[in-house]
């Protein structure tokens, strides 16, 4: 009987003083930072994030409170996170916009001046003999996240188009959940050809990250609209308004870093309007 | 397959440069906070219901058996139902592994309440006491070592069900070994690969010590709560979770995705199969070698620190290299599974010929008989009751492992299940968890029967289930 008692105490013990120390842990909260997320088109990983730190400390001095930067592992993730409110800002692909918006009612904020008129770039290992579309008959072929506009939807209605549909054309298509994975697949010889996100591709080979020699690009997609930054549907105004500015005013030149990171050079006004198109092609190809 | 090798070598070397580590420090935090918020929330759930088995309370033995639906899910396909509800990060993680180990570790607990000794029990209720303070001042007394050693044993388990969440998005080491990975960043993935390994051979350390001191479980729960706090689920959105669940159902699968559906059960099976068998003749081989009857000390050693190594890196961990190295599908699973469950067969197969009965050895070799004669008419046969028993626990718990693949891209149910969740089918997507739930179910039951039916030498007992199998059935 003793020991129980003792066991018991203990264990209330034990209890009491967790619930203590959680308590101290409450209190030493600050100012509620905007929570603002990225899709993981280019990777989502601790160290992807602290790349990214530029952005937050260029956003926090804009809208002068504290910024999280938060990256999901996955597309879904991204979406469903402003869906139940863990982000108050998501930068979405356009097929993700769409289900963010259709799903959750989120707001478009902005986007890229080259998100109006974007392309996905067809590449293929060099050395593979693919010179054009009707040549990926038979070969392996790498798709990005399988909700990426670029890397996915658009890529597929091309295939599908030129008389290619991925269930039947290819010996083996994947999804590599990113387009940095996508390029290096490729590069590697993992995949014969793939297609992926033109500003993701030019800035690999920029940065020397795919090796310029093993892949090549031998088709570019019609133009499209794609990413755009957008709120939940129940973020106040002033909010969306003061994060809109800190993007609009971002100058070459100027703010260099920043944009290095975002790809772009100029942000103009997103209009949910210009988002048909990708709508109607996800319907068509069954991934809406 | 060249280029497969190629891609192998830029794992070399390792990214340890103290930035690098130092940023891991966080997600390291992660992961050991699932685990540690995870456990100590299940013991809590679970105290009371097993409790209020013990003490036979009505309705209590059903809510326990409802619960223990959810051990029919494997952790990491709850950890994508909870990504669902909660959405990103550790709050989904902490959940999946609370509930998955609130099932288990409750049906256990119920089980064990239920199996004190009738005469104290008895003694108390002449007292008069109430059906309540037996429970608490009886079988909970009665039964604390037992209670106290599973506990060490669950939590075992947890530590390495919480590595591994991060692949579908649960937080913690995982989601930076599945970033890394995704963005063929090797040098960092094989840093991580490294980490993790030296992760589960500490943690090992720690719950051999907490087996033997079951004790120190308790200085740990304020530990846990302080971990639940953090990594738990930061905002609950009940309407989101609440529309999102009835999104769910009612499960359906469209008539192309049902037509599809043998040929993914077909690839799930066959990767555990593939798997365990392939795993079976490597681990037989080795056993040999590592046998301490038949072989030299020194081979004893080496391949013994061989199969360690092999089963150290969890199946997942295999399966998260080998999807980016050989590309996706079963083949990459069936390796995955391959390659763990050597190490784990190697070592219990070894085990089994060790403790075979020594008296029929004794008998052949007293024949004149050479030891190789020794080791196949008497060791072997004698170990066989054994082995296969090995076998079959091992299969079930592959055959689970294998729709968890599957959402790292190894094929078969899981695969499809990822892929419904991720374009939001979410009642596609419930379908599949319900499959899969059922496919495990059956593996059990039909694992139990083949086992109830192995026959046993005299003098040497049936293995129990390995560690974390337990917890699963």
């Amino acid at each position: 009987m003793f020991e129980t008692m003792k066991l018991l105490r203990s264990l209330g013990a034990t209890l009491i003083a967790g619930a203590a120390l959680s308590l101290a842990a409450c209190s030493a909260q600050e100012e509620e930072p905007l929570r603002v997320g990225m899709i993981p088109d280019a990777g989502a990983t601790q160290v992807s994030i602290e790349e990214k730190a530029p952005l937050q400390s260029y956003l926090s001095d804009k809208l002068g409170r504290p910024v999280e930067l938060i990256i999901p592992t996955n597309y879904n993730a991204t979406v469903e996170a402003i869906g139940n409110g863990s982000l108050d800002i998501a930068y979405f692909g356009g097929l993700t916009y769409v289900k963010a918006h259709e799903r959750y009612g989120a707001i478009p904020l902005v986007q890229r001046e080259i998100d109006r008129q974007f392309h996905s770039l067809f590449i293929a290992h060099a050395g593979s003999g693919i010179g054009k579309l009707a040549d990926l008959k038979g070969k392996t072929f790498c798709f990005g996240d399988i909700n990426s506009t670029s890397g996915h939807l658009m890529p597929r209605l091309i295939l599908k188009d030129a008389g290619l549909p991925a269930e039947t054309a290819f010996a083996e298509f994947r999804h590599t959940g990113s387009h940095p994975a996508t390029a290096q697949a490729v590069a590697s010889g993992a995949c014969d050809a793939g297609a992926l996100d033109e500003t993701v591709f030019r800035q690999l080979v920029e940065e020397g990250k795919v090796p310029a020699e093993k892949v090549t690009v031998f088709h570019t997609s019609p133009p499209f609209t794609d990413y755009v930054w957008a709120a939940r549907r129940d973020l106040s105004e002033k909010d969306r308004e003061a994060f809109s500015q800190a993007l609009l005013a971002l100058q070459p030149g100027q703010d260099d870093a920043v944009l290095e990171i975002l790809r772009g050079e100029k942000f103009v006004p997103a209009e949910n309007g210009s988002y048909a198109d990708v709508e109607k092609v996800a319907k068509e190809l069954d991934l809406l | 397959m060249p280029d497969s090798l190629a891609l192998l070598r830029t794992f070399f070397p390792p990214d340890l440069s103290p930035d690098y580590l130092l940023a891991l420090l966080g997600p390291l935090l992660e992961t050991l906070g699932l685990a540690f918020g995870a456990m100590t929330l299940a013991f809590l759930f679970s105290l009371p219901l097993g409790i209020a088995v013990g003490a036979r309370l009505r309705g209590a033995r059903l809510l326990v058996t409802a619960l223990s639906v959810f051990r029919s899910v494997p952790d990491l396909t709850l950890a994508i139902l909870c990504v669902i509800l909660f959405g990103i990060g550790t709050g989904a993680g902490l959940a999946a592994l609370t509930l998955y180990y609130t099932a288990a570790v409750a049906k256990v607990f119920a089980d064990l309440l239920e199996t004190a000794p009738e005469r104290p029990v008895e003694a108390l209720q002449a007292t008069g006491a109430s059906r309540l303070q037996i429970a608490l001042y009886g079988l909970l007394p009665l039964k604390r070592d037992d209670l106290m050693a599973y506990g060490a044993f669950a939590f075992e388990c947890a530590l390495r069900a919480s590595i591994i969440v991060g692949a579908v998005g649960g937080g913690g080491i995982g989601v930076e070994l599945a970033g890394s990975l995704a963005a063929y960043d090797f040098q960092r993935a094989s840093t991580l690969i490294l980490l993790l390994v030296l992760l589960v051979a500490a943690l090992d350390r720690l719950a051999a010590m907490l087996r033997r001191h079951p004790r120190w479980l308790l200085p740990m729960a304020p530990l846990g709560l302080v971990a639940a706090w953090f990594f738990g689920p930061q905002s609950f959105a009940f309407d989101h979770a609440i529309r999102v669940a009835g999104e769910m159902v009612p499960p359906e699968l469209a008539p192309d995705a049902l037509a599809r559906l043998p040929q993914l059960i077909w690839e799930t099976v066959w990767m555990a199969l593939a798997g365990t068998l392939g795993a079976a003749v490597a681990g037989l081989l080795a056993a040999f070698a590592a046998s301490r009857r038949l072989a030299p000390s020194w081979l004893r050693f080496a391949v013994r620190r061989l199969l360690e190594l092999f089963r150290t890196v969890p199946e997942l961990v295999w399966g998260l290299v080998l999807v980016a190295l050989v590309g996706l599908g079963p083949v990459a699973g069936g390796w995955a599974l391959g390659l763990h469950s050597f190490g784990s067969l190697g070592r219990l197969f070894a085990d089994s010929l060790d403790a075979a009965p020594e008296q029929p050895q004794h008998a052949i070799a007293g024949t004149g008989a050479s030891s190789i004669v020794v080791a196949c008419y008497a060791t072997v046969p004698l170990a066989m009751g054994a082995i296969l028993t090995h076998l079959l626990f091992r299969f079930e718990w592959n055959l689970r492992m294998a729709t968890v693949l599957g959402l790292i891209g190894a094929g078969g149910i899981g695969q499809a299940l990822y892929e419904a969740q991720q374009l939001f089918f979410y009642r596609e997507a419930f379908a599949y968890v319900l499959v899969t739930a059922a496919l495990v179910l059956v593996t059990d039951h039909l694992g139990a029967r083949l086992r109830a039916r192995i026959h046993m030498p005299r003098g040497m007992r049936s293995p129990p289930r390995p560690a974390c199998n337990a917890l699963a059935t």
